[in-house]
């Protein structure tokens, strides 16, 4: 009887030990996941009007915001030689008075629809950008075609925002990283129309009514612009309303000359620009990098995932074990242009660590060169953009610049509709052919900081040149030794 | 294209029109000039499980993405007197590993499944929230769950982060140089601590106070079920989720013996000035603030709107009168309602450009507050900041995040769900009169103001 009960005492206990076991056990290890969910993207619809403006429309259910972006096909690289900067001068001055609005009334007018109105040049385009409550479309249209067919440019706006301007550039190029970015572009692009991207604030004071209004009239044209629509419209719709606002824009033919891409720079390069508040280093290091086509294109991404698109990645993981605590972050972008693109690193360092950083980095640039990236690698970066890409549109907002940017490339409907295909098709053996057409083993590297905590370091290279903040070539380290 | 000449302002032009108008409207629409309710909803569902933990679900099937926010019921508030920041410790804590989690092992899972997380501490509520691909949901309730379950806390890793919030407080001060100013500021307007000092910490010496227990009785008293609520927006099966949250915290245990807080919030206070000189301050400036009620009386929704007239955009009255392009007078202005879970306050904080200029601002930000108080809004512009307003609401909604979050701090801040669809349409229908009252209410007694002057 006693060895009954005690059985009978003992079966619940190791069911209750074995159940919070159980519960335990599953605890343990992480979940596996579900099978990827499909991603269904909204469509791209054209259509192009009488004066050759060029308009797009993507429906997104639901949307109570719209978006508006207005793509003028030129930029930077088509401001003059003697006034780079020009290109945005006349995109800032699109908003400063059009039609029968002042400057202030056009900002109380964009408010009063529950709007946002931006600009931003690049080298080779111009985007306005224009957010909306959906149920003010036709007021949205009506103000952005009389900044395009009625804008007012008047002496006292133009001084206003030349004085935005110079004060702004001033402001942006007191932090290391814009200031070691610009330097960078700067010598990527040394004889080639980019370079004006990098426009000092001192050019700003040139800007005239004259070279604008030329500029504007030459390359403000609808048949060398695209407006695209976001939000819970159709195509039909957006062509009327469009076409109703913007009929009397007047094209005009626009000579248009092939630029090529830059030449990579092809030996080591390292420069230095002294920024005496700066605590720690700030280091960019890039070269410009070719694609022949689309597939190129993916292999870049994909290398540019292992080498530093997350914390996860080599760069920070490797540079860590190497420096211990020396590393504050350190990553790498690739920004693609129409055709190349340039592949960077950036990192934040301490300052005597700078040497050796510049090393490990061009170890693992100089390993996937070398030979093909590990699979593991590979797979795990395919893996992260394909999963990471649904964040990349989460909102109207974002789908608007996704969409904009391939556009402005002609990168095609696939590019958008396959992007998950394409990423998965990439290999080992496409990155390290990719790799194997660039020079990123011959980088120019921008080293920005403190010179009295740097110097040490920095005489550890063979040869430093010498930069003030406006990119003037002050003197090379060598010569100093000398 | 040309020159501006003889430009008419159009409220002239618009003036004119508008009795024709009025008359048209009133034909055909007899019932316009009330807003019409609009329907902002989206699909929610709540839930709770037997420890406590309330449950928030809604489905967004437009993305393949979930956002997870687990949101605790703790905040700087809690922090005690002399040992602040521990909230904000607690909030570093929870990446520091757990029974199942290695350290930093969180932030490893969500980098290789391409999700984004981020944390933040708040003075009534701490939010931990993570937008991942929607297949990987059950792995973002399994970091969760463990962390609210089994926290690893001991000497070394107290101490890492101990040490990692001293650098930021060192980093903090070296970075801006009106941070002095600002806390000393938010003692006078708060005067209550408990408000006053921010979640990072009042003090590298109250950091190094904090003990391992303190963080492990901080921990106990509020990282529970009934102390969290969880809110899930995005591409889910209603069922499958709840299944999936009953699997991982249906067997933590609800928590015990949680302190209870009594907040005094502080009096409507007489016109109080000071001056204060500072060693680090470039540029002069000051700080004017208003203690205001609750955020959850219905004054709260004048407030918000009087906080966009003022403040939102370049054509809000403030940004106007001191930061306009053609005559500015100051150079920089920052301001807005804070709330602090119970209690709120305006703050105002302007730089200018030198001492003569900071007199002019003082005087100009005093003269739109009174002309706000005595003359009564436009419609016009009243539906402009309507307009901003409904605009930044509705742009919450754009994502998953934003839903989720929404959801949660609701929950929090007023224990329910319920008619939060319905708040929008009250802020749109606040009158003109309204405005003025609420202005005189709370704008008429006391305020505070902190001069910044150079040394």
């Amino acid at each position: 009887m006693k060895k009954l009960l005690l059985l009978f005492l003992t079966v619940p206990l190791i069911l209750v030990a074995d159940s919070s076991l159980a519960q335990e056990r599953f605890r343990r290890e992480a979940p596996p996941p579900d099978p990827l969910p499909q991603l269904n993207l909204p469509q791209v619809l054209r259509n192009t009007l009488v004066n050759g403006l060029e308009l797009m429309a993507v429906r997104i259910e639901n949307a109570p915001i719209m978006e508006l972006r207005m793509i003028i096909g030129d930029g930077e690289s088509s401001s003059p030689e003697d006034l780079p900067g020009l290109a945005t001068f006349t995109a800032n001055m699109l908003d400063k008075g059009a039609g029968t609005f002042t400057s202030s009334q056009i900002e109380e007018q964009i408010e009063s629809i529950g709007g946002s109105f931006s600009a931003e040049v690049f080298a080779d385009y111009s985007l306005f950008s224009f957010s909306f409550l959906e149920e003010h479309l036709d007021e949205a249209l009506d103000l952005m075609s009389k900044m395009i067919l009625q804008p007012i440019i008047s002496k006292l706006e133009i001084d206003s925002v030349k004085r935005s301007m110079y004060y702004d550039h001033i402001q942006r190029y007191s932090f290391p990283e814009a200031l070691g970015k610009k330097l960078l572009y700067q010598i990527l692009f040394q004889n080639h129309p980019f370079q004006k991207i990098t426009f000092n604030e001192e050019v700003i004071k040139n800007f005239n009514r004259e070279a604008l209004l030329d500029f504007f009239d030459t390359f403000y044209r609808p048949n060398n612009a695209r407006i695209l629509l976001f939000g819970n419209v159709n195509l039909d719709t957006a062509s009327r309303k469009i076409s109703h606002y913007f009929k009397d824009w007047q094209n005009k033919d626009i000579e248009k000359t092939f630029i090529p891409p830059p030449v990579p720079n092809d030996k080591l390069k390292i420069c230095f620009i002294d920024l005496p508040q700066a605590k720690n280093a700030t280091l960019f290091l890039g070269n410009t990098i070719p694609f022949d086509d689309q597939n190129d294109l993916f292999s870049f991404l994909v290398f540019n995932q292992v080498l530093g698109g997350t914390t996860n990645s080599r760069l920070l993981m490797n540079l860590r074990e190497s420096n211990k605590r020396n590393v504050f972050w350190a990553f790498s972008e690739v920004e693609f242009f129409r055709n190349f693109g340039v592949l960077f690193v950036r990192s934040m360092i301490q300052p005597d660590a700078i040497y050796q950083s510049v090393s490990d980095i061009l170890e693992e640039i100089r390993k996937a060169k070398q030979a093909p990236l590990p699979i593991s690698d590979i797979e795990q970066a395919k893996s992260y953009l394909i999963n990471h890409f649904p964040l990349t549109i989460r909102s109207v907002d974002k789908i608007a610049s996704k969409v904009s940017e391939k556009e402005v490339y002609n990168r095609g409907d696939e590019f958008w509709n396959e992007y998950y295909e394409s990423v998965s098709l990439v290999n080992a053996a496409d990155v390290f052919k990719s790799l194997a057409n660039t020079s990123i083993l011959q980088p120019i590297v921008i080293i920005v900081g403190n010179e009295e905590t740097l110097i040490d370091q920095l005489s550890e290279f063979d040869e430093v040149e010498f930069y003030d903040k406006n990119g003037i070539f002050q003197f090379s380290l060598i010569e100093r030794r000398e | 294209m040309g020159e501006d000449t003889d430009l008419k302002p159009m409220e002239i032009s618009e003036k004119s029109k508008i009795p024709f108008v009025l008359i048209i409207m009133l034909f055909f629409f007899p019932f316009s000039f009330s807003a019409q309710e609009q329907d902002f909803s989206f699909p929610l569902s709540t839930h709770e499980l037997k420890n406590g933990l309330t449950v928030i679900l809604s489905e967004d099937h437009s993305l393949p993405l979930v956002s997870v926010v687990v949101a605790y019921n703790v905040g700087s508030v809690h922090d005690s007197p002399g040992k602040t920041g521990l909230a904000y410790l607690l909030e570093n804590m929870m990446f520091q590993g757990s029974r199942n989690v290695g350290q930093m092992q969180h932030i490893s899972y969500l980098d290789r499944i391409g999700g984004e997380f981020n944390a933040e501490t708040r003075a009534g509520m701490t939010l931990f929230y993570q937008t991942i691909p929607s297949n990987q949901l059950a792995l973002v309730l399994w970091l969760e769950s463990d962390r609210m379950n089994s926290l690893s806390i001991t000497e070394t890793n107290v101490q890492e982060v101990k040490d990692s919030l001293i650098e930021e407080i060192q980093l903090l001060h070296e970075e801006d140089p009106y941070r002095e100013s600002s806390l000393y500021f938010d003692q006078l307007l708060y005067a209550n601590s408990a408000y006053s000092h921010p979640a990072v910490g009042a003090s590298i010496s109250d950091i190094r106070n904090i003990t391992v227990r303190d963080v492990m009785q901080f921990y106990s008293a509020y990282y529970t079920p009934d102390n969290a609520v969880i809110s899930i927006a995005g591409n889910i099966d209603i069922n499958k989720t709840v299944q999936l949250i009953r699997r991982y915290f249906d067997s933590i245990p609800a928590g015990k013996d949680r302190p209870s807080l009594n907040l005094e919030t502080p009096p409507r206070t007489e016109i109080s000035e000071e001056i204060q000189k500072d060693t680090l301050a470039s540029y002069p400036g000051f700080y004017l603030g208003y203690r205001l009620e609750s955020p959850f009386t219905d004054d709260f929704y004048s407030l918000s709107l009087i906080e966009y007239a003022l403040f939102r955009g370049k054509s809000s009255r403030l940004y106007n009168r001191l930061l306009n392009e053609r005559e500015r007078i100051a150079f920089q202005l920052q301001g807005g309602i804070e709330k602090k879970k119970d209690f709120a306050v305006l703050k105002i904080f302007v730089l200018a450009n030198e001492e003569v200029m900071q007199e002019r601002c003082r005087r100009a930000v005093f003269s739109e507050i009174n002309r706000l108080r005595s003359n009564p809004i436009s419609e016009k512009e009243l539906n402009r900041v309507k307009n901003l307003f409904k605009a930044d609401y509705l742009r919450r909604f754009e994502t998953v995040l934003g839903k989720a979050i929404f959801l949660a701090e609701n929950y929090l801040e007023r224990n329910s769900v319920n008619e939060i669809f319905d708040r929008l349409n009250k802020y749109l229908q606040i009158p003109s009169a309204r405005i003025t009252g609420i202005m005189n209410r709370y704008f008429s007694e006391g305020s505070i103001l902190l001069n910044i002057n150079l040394k």
